[in-house]
């Protein structure tokens, strides 16, 4: 599967071995028991969802690896690999797992668990702080553009407010609130 | 249809932000064709993919809120944006199917005087346009229809996918387009992503992304692109303008609004859908209008 240039002669070993004192055995259960990770298990490591990722090939770690990763218990090297989150979302691996393992759904299980951890990029904890201050992510700046175009200046009816109140007591609060 | 249809609108924070030419232009065109689009008092921000990756409880919950709300007059939620659309369909599927959490998001909703029953349906604007009217309706309204001129589609991934949550068919774009006498045009990429939501974390790839796509749309011959997402629309047009500097070619490739489009083949002028603030100029679409 990886394409990347090989050195000439035979390599050092055939499968680097992994440290099998760091693996922790719960991480499975752990994302089984999260939202749409309960398949996660029929993985049989075929690649389809590798094939089908657009970035694969900008990977360290590709879909199927990650798969597997979770399911020996490589919990650290997950939840802190870039790859979650670079994942694009756009389910194309989830989409065609024979097997019907939710990928991209359990990468945003990885996420979540990642985020608990303080394991965030700047930019998306920029992200959840504007939810937390402005009750939005993109802001009318062009009120006037609006009114060119026969639309009220402001959104009608979107509640700033509501958004706030909610997220400040879950997880969105601890993690990219001001209080601390 | 002896009844008209009234909706829930929800216009999520980008549309009206980034894109008020989507909005009015999908207000006119839902009006021209009898479908009653009435905003949504109250409501919150989707919070988008950004929200789903660090706070699924919270995500479900704001969500949650917002079906609830719709819930009350019982009217279906539509919505002009891909991402709003994939988090409210999402959160519908995932607590209809999933009664442990439903049950701890009704306690956070209960606090707020609601329950999420799970007795409407978000959609996005354009499958109601195309299940609720119809291609054939949509056609007798079209005055002025495009001289065949081709476009190509960028469906948008969080319209489509997973299939099982959205309940998408990948041809109800091409049939809208094609009502309006123009010609889709197909190309490899059709299923790439935008990049829209690996910008945060890495601006180069979703460029890259975006790049390969209008390239891809191009090369097969389209003369336009259409988009029914701003997310999408935002990495399709204004991300355009930049590959100049960053990739030293011109693509000049016109992204618009799918209602736009099928406003103008109404009859409806380039004023009506906000023309000029398309960022890639897209006048040129007036000289293939017949009639």
């Amino acid at each position: 599967m990886a394409e990347t240039e090989q050195p000439a002669g035979p390599p050092e070993t055939l499968v680097d071995p992994i440290d099998m004192s760091s693996l922790d055995r719960n991480f499975r259960d752990e994302i089984k028991s999260m939202p749409n990770g309960d398949e996660l298990s029929a993985c049989f490591a075929c690649t389809t969802c590798t094939a089908a990722c657009p970035i694969a090939n900008q990977w360290n770690y590709k879909p199927h690896q990650l798969i597997r990763m979770i399911i020996l218990g490589m919990r650290d090297e997950v939840l802190s690999s870039k790859e979650i989150w670079e994942c694009l979302t756009c389910f194309q691996c989830q989409e065609r797992c024979p097997q019907k393992v939710r990928v991209t759904d359990i990468f945003f299980d990885t996420k979540n668990l990642a985020a608990e951890e303080g394991k965030i990029p700047e930019n998306i904890i920029g992200l959840g702080r504007a939810l937390l201050e402005d009750g939005q992510l993109y802001t009318v700046t062009a009120d006037w553009e609006r009114e060119d175009m026969d639309l009220e200046p402001e959104v009608p009816g979107l509640s700033t407010d509501a958004i706030k109140e909610i997220l400040k007591d879950t997880r969105t609060g601890r993690i990219a609130g001001g209080d601390e | 249809m002896s009844r008209v249809p009234t909706y829930n609108l929800y216009m999520g924070c980008s549309v009206p932000a980034n894109y008020p030419n989507y909005e009015t232009s999908m207000l006119k065109v839902a009006e021209a064709l009898g479908m009653e689009l009435e905003y949504m008092e109250g409501v919150a921000c989707c919070g988008s993919p950004n929200l789903r990756a660090i706070d699924y409880f919270g995500w479900l919950v704001v969500n949650a809120r917002t079906l609830a709300i719709a819930e009350q007059n019982g009217h279906d939620i539509v919505t002009p944006c891909n991402g709003c659309f994939g988090s409210l369909k999402d959160v519908h599927h995932f607590l209809k199917h999933n009664i442990e959490h439903r049950e701890k998001v009704n306690k956070e909703l209960k606090k707020m005087n609601l329950e999420f029953k799970g007795t409407i349906t978000p959609r996005h604007f354009i499958e109601a346009l195309y299940t609720d009217i119809g291609i054939e309706e949509i056609k007798k309204k079209v005055t002025n229809p495009l001289d065949g001129v081709g476009i190509a589609i960028h469906y948008g991934c969080h319209l489509l996918r997973p299939a099982d949550v959205t309940e998408m068919k990948p041809d109800v774009f091409d049939h809208l387009v094609e009502a309006t006498g123009a010609k889709v045009i197909e190309y490899p990429l059709w299923k790439q992503c935008c990049g829209a939501t690996v910008l945060p974390v890495n601006e180069p790839l979703a460029i890259r992304l975006a790049r390969d796509k209008i390239k891809s749309m191009k090369e097969s011959g389209a003369e336009y692109t259409t988009v029914c997402c701003p997310a999408c629309g935002n990495q399709l047009d204004l991300q355009q303008l930049g590959l100049k500097e960053s990739y030293g070619e011109v693509y000049n490739l016109p992204v618009l609004l799918y209602p736009q489009i099928l406003a103008l083949a109404m009859g409806m002028s380039e004023e009506d859908v906000g023309l000029e603030m398309n960022r890639v100029s897209a006048d040129s679409i007036l000289e293939h209008l017949s009639g």
